[in-house]
């Protein structure tokens, strides 16, 4: 991860890639933008949100702060925390469930030595309960970064998080 | 002339004075029912509604939080309260008085406070021998609720299942 | 119009007015938290469910805009099930802390919960509890008590124009507030604790100080600014506990400022000058009324022989009864130098007249297409009217400013030229405005040029068709106010505007319909001295634009008599004589708004000490003096007196000097909104606010 200098985190390619959203709505409207603008710089950011970053969206959307502190904290794809180089995002609704996800939370939990919450020593996993994402035809299932994986096991589970860097 | 007789006798031979010690000596030998107080006394309800009391906490924290339900139930007007935030930031009362004087001891105090903190002990012996003295303080009902605690706290325990 | 049936009752209404409000009209109670007529609709709190004939569920009665032939039932089976349910959820959170609650005994919660409520909830799990931040001097919040209703975050968004509450978190988990550590600012911000339906938002000076039944309200006018805000004022055994709004559409809406909510904290001020006090070879010595008022009268006897050499100053807070009688007696006494506009320095114009009034009705500043304010912080210094500004803004109105720059605005600000030359730019402005409307120049515009933003500004205020002019304190305080008189009434003129010289203070109108025949020259007296000052109510030192020199004028006065509420050290420095004023609900009388309403208050607490109304300390004065026509007893009769004066307002034509070849900037002049007057500058809440901490001249 490159360092990103947090105070001016708008900038450059981020600039340019809030600017595509922008683009999309009216002119006097820039707060239309504030979902993928928080998501784009989370992302740069490595995984979480700060305050000043949130000011930062404000100001460039020309919103109150307490606007976008707002969105950040109603959707739960924000982190105000930081999170490790992969968030392991396990399902814990009704049909994973019924399929096993607290056995598998319970194994995640011992194998990396954290908790829900917390990231591992070395900065690599954190561990997330999310609601339903959807997958309930092959449950359980989790989510890391941009990829779900399906039909989990703890051997599964192992795999996956060996083959991940 | 009959009726004349019967009078003398009636009032020279004493009849009624008999009567009535005949009375006098029936109650003699009869068992008590008054006592002497002070040496003796009735037994009192738990719900005896005597002097009052303010209550704390087995902590030693005041149980009085100034929400003045008290004084507003009164119907005397006897209990005046002035509240302030303590430094801690809690609720307390600043003054907590009560005129003993226009109390009728009606109770409803004590059944609107929120947090049992003032109440109506057995205590009904009591006396004023200057003017003001018939102003209970907050100190004064504090040091008094300390002082009867285990009584008080007896007392609402034996009444607690009819509350 | 349609008709709508409630409960049985035929009720006329206009089509697409909300059920609640039709409701409302015709007495019918339904219960709501979240609905607030001055405030968007949210419907979310669900309270106001009612019964539509019809419809398959219950409806929210705030967002259901009645149809010809509605039939709508409030207390059917359905939607009594409904409001129980509802209150029922409500309360599943709610701590059941009314004991210690200040809302208890006005909490909207607590009497919907009483009258629609079940008794028994069949939730029994924990309840959850939310941490507090601190959001300043002014507002406690106990957010575990907070039932989600908003109305403080539309209030920010919507009315003080500043968003600083919100609603973060999701669920069980959202939470209203600040989310970082942050005081409320706003010079609103303490409506929200009457929006509050629950004890979620306090206020804090009060808290815990009284039962809202214990209280007494008492119907006065706020004495801080010239829009004469309506208050309520709540005692508690005589004492002043507590200010909250009177509603009065045609003036302050539902709103005050926060400087006319918490300033009556002052009134317990331990500065209280509570006996006259007089002052013997360097010594104070306190005094019964009787002989202070003689020693003032000796005291002040040499110097009557010639009044030339006495002036008075009087504050712009002061009710008309006792405006009128300190000029009666002054009058009376030969004294001509009397003066309430302390932050003037430019008194050229008088000769013209003086017309401080708002030209129009206050409710009427929302109908406007355009406005130019010229030297003026509305927020800050009449923040009701700046909120009237802010809602024709939002109807598409364009705000036009001609300021010194970093003021800080709440509205959208069309144009903006920020300047300390109000003079220059305004005269570009003129210019500008004469070339659009094809009109000559006169001689003195000849070197003045412009630019594209004077430009836009002109046209503006010409394509208005309601268009107006306002003139702020900064201006007020101007070296050249009397040329921007010229200069604003001017273009006023040629853009077909109205013209405001907007007033400041709570009775400038009333003191200038009195005052408006006295010669004044503030300035001069102050830079040259006179040998006697008559102070009431004010503290020069503070009161006055050019402290310094009011000071100095102070301390080299051979005479000093301050008729004032607050004792301080300055004042024990330089006056000879301090007799001890009653101020703000101590007091009766009458104050003229900006809009020229004559309101008059009762006086329904007791002073603090001593102190005694300034009109009866006056009048007695009068009688001292052995005058005429002092033998008031009421301010009723003093009120009278005026009334049959027929005082009235003309406007002025003005024909100042225009001459803009030296023009010198005027430095900032801007007045903290928390250092207006004595009362404000002695209120610990308002002076922890950041507004205050700018300057605090107390500090």
């Amino acid at each position: 991860m490159s360092s990103v200098d947090t105070l001016n985190i708008i900038q450059g390619d981020v600039k340019k890639r809030i600017d595509r959203w922008l683009a999309r709505y009216p002119v006097d409207q820039k707060q239309s933008a504030v979902i993928p603008s928080l998501r784009i710089v989370q992302e740069v950011n490595g995984g979480h949100l700060t305050k000043e970053i949130m000011d930062q969206v404000a100001q460039y959307l020309e919103m109150t702060p307490i606007s976008v502190y707002e969105v950040a904290t109603f959707y739960s794809n924000f982190e105000h925390q930081p999170v490790g180089r992969h968030k392991i995002c396990l399902c814990t609704n009704i049909s994973c469930m019924l399929r096993g996800s607290d056995e598998l939370l319970d194994y995640l939990k011992t194998k990396l030595d954290v908790d829900v919450g917390q990231v591992t020593e070395d900065g690599k996993f954190s561990i997330k309960k999310v609601e339903c994402l959807g997958a309930c035809v092959n449950a359980p299932m989790m989510q890391i970064d941009k990829t779900f994986y399906e039909n989990l096991t703890e051997q599964r589970l192992d795999e996956i998080l060996d083959s991940l860097e | 002339m009959i009726g004349f007789i019967k009078h003398q006798v009636k009032t020279f031979g004493l009849i009624e004075l008999f009567k009535g010690l005949a009375v006098t000596g029936k109650y003699f030998f009869k068992k008590k029912i008054t006592v002497r107080y002070p040496e003796e006394k009735t037994p009192l309800s738990p719900r005896f509604r005597g002097h009052h009391a303010l209550r704390r906490y087995a902590n030693g924290e005041e149980r009085c939080i100034a929400c003045k339900l008290c004084e507003a139930v009164c119907p005397a007007n006897a209990i005046t309260i002035e509240a302030e935030e303590r430094e801690d930031g809690s609720r307390r009362t600043t003054r907590y008085d009560i005129d003993m004087f226009k109390c009728i001891y009606c109770g409803f105090c004590e059944e609107a406070c929120p947090v049992d903190a003032v109440v109506e002990t057995r205590v009904f012996e009591y006396e004023f021998h200057q003017r003001g003295e018939n102003i209970m303080t907050k100190d004064k009902l504090l040091a008094f609720g300390d002082k009867h605690e285990a009584q008080i706290a007896a007392d609402r325990a034996a009444d607690a299942k009819y509350r | 119009m349609v008709k709508v049936e409630i409960n049985g009752q035929v009720v006329e209404a206009r089509e697409g007015d909300m059920l609640i409000d039709v409701a409302d009209s015709a007495s019918i109670s339904i219960p709501r938290f979240c609905y607030h007529k001055k405030l968007s609709i949210a419907a979310n709190c669900r309270m106001c469910l009612v019964d539509v004939e019809g419809a398959w569920k219950a409806v929210p009665a705030c967002a259901t805009p009645v149809t010809d032939g509605m039939k709508v039932n409030t207390r059917s089976p359905k939607a009594i099930a409904a409001q129980k349910a509802v209150m029922e959820f409500l309360l599943i959170n709610h701590p059941l802390d009314c004991p210690i609650c200040d809302q208890g005994g006005e909490c909207e919660l607590q009497d919907v919960a009483m009258d629609y409520g079940d008794d028994v909830s069949q939730y029994s799990e924990a309840k959850r509890i939310v941490g507090d931040r601190n959001v300043g001097s002014l507002i406690q919040t106990d957010m575990t008590r907070c039932i989600h209703c908003t109305r403080c975050v539309r209030f920010g968004q919507e009315i003080a124009g500043l968003k600083e509450l919100g609603a973060t978190g999701r669920s069980e988990w959202m939470e209203i507030g600040t989310y970082i550590e942050k005081s409320i600012d706003s010079e609103l911000s303490g409506n929200m604790i009457d929006l509050c339906p629950v004890g979620a938002l306090t206020n804090k000076p009060f808290r815990y100080k009284a039962r809202s039944w214990e209280l007494k309200a008492h119907p006065t006018v706020a004495p801080h600014d010239s829009i004469g805000s309506n208050i309520f004022v709540h005692t508690r055994n005589g004492e002043v506990m507590r200010v909250v709004p009177r509603e009065n559409e045609a003036i302050n809406e539902t709103w005050i400022a926060d400087r006319d909510r918490f300033s009556c904290e002052a009134l317990h001020s331990a500065d209280r000058l509570t006996q006259p006090k007089v002052k013997a070879e360097g010594h104070w010595s306190s005094m019964d009324w009787s002989l202070a008022l003689q020693v003032t009268v000796e005291k002040l006897k040499p110097y009557l022989a010639n009044p030339e050499q006495i002036a008075i100053l009087l504050s712009p807070n002061s009710t008309l009864e006792e405006v009128y009688l300190v000029k009666k007696l002054a009058n009376a006494l030969g004294i001509n130098n009397i003066e309430h506009r302390l932050r003037q320095q430019d008194f050229s114009a008088d000769q013209y007249g003086i017309n401080q009034t708002l030209a129009m009705r206050l409710a009427d500043v929302e109908a406007l297409d355009s406005v130019l304010v010229i030297g003026g912080h509305l927020r800050k210094d009449l923040p009701l009217l700046n909120n009237r500004l802010r809602k024709a803004q939002l109807n598409g109105c364009e705000v036009n400013v001609v300021n010194p720059s970093g003021l800080d605005y709440n509205l959208g600000i069309e144009h903006q030229v920020d300047t300390l030359s109000l003079v220059s730019e305004l005269a570009s402005i003129l210019k500008a405005a004469n070339e659009l409307v094809d009109q000559d120049n006169q001689v003195e515009l000849a070197a003045v040029t412009f630019n594209a933003t004077h430009t836009a500004i002109a046209n503006s205020l010409i394509k208005g068709k309601k268009s107006a002019l306002m003139l702020g304190l900064i201006a007020q305080a101007d070296v050249h106010y009397s040329k921007i008189l010229q200069l604003a009434s001017q273009l006023a003129q040629t853009t077909g505007s109205s013209f405001s010289d907007l007033p400041a203070f709570s009775n400038t109108v009333g003191a200038n319909l009195i005052l408006a025949s006295n010669s004044a020259d503030l300035t001069n007296w102050l830079a040259n001295g006179k040998k006697v000052f008559i102070n009431v109510g004010i503290e020069p030192e503070f009161d006055c634009l050019l402290a310094d020199q009011a000071l100095r004028a102070m301390q080299q006065a051979e005479l000093v008599i301050n008729l004032t509420a607050f004792d301080s050290v300055s004042q024990q420095n330089y006056a000879d004589i301090m007799l001890p004023i009653a101020i703000f609900a101590e007091n009766a009388g009458t104050l003229v708004n900006i809009q020229q309403d004559w309101q008059s208050f009762k006086l329904f607490a007791s002073a603090k000490g001593e102190a005694k109304p300034a009109w009866k300390v006056l009048r007695v004065l009068g009688n001292m003096f052995d005058l005429e026509g002092f033998d008031y007893t009421n301010t009723a009769e003093v009120l009278a007196e005026i009334k049959a004066l027929n005082l009235s307002i003309k406007q002025p034509d003005y024909q100042c000097n225009l001459d803009l070849s030296v023009i010198t900037p005027t430095p900032s002049s801007l007045v903290p909104c928390y250092s207006v007057d004595g009362m404000v500058r002695r209120s610990p809440a308002l002076q922890a606010t950041p507004d205050a901490q700018l300057t605090n001249p107390l500090n």
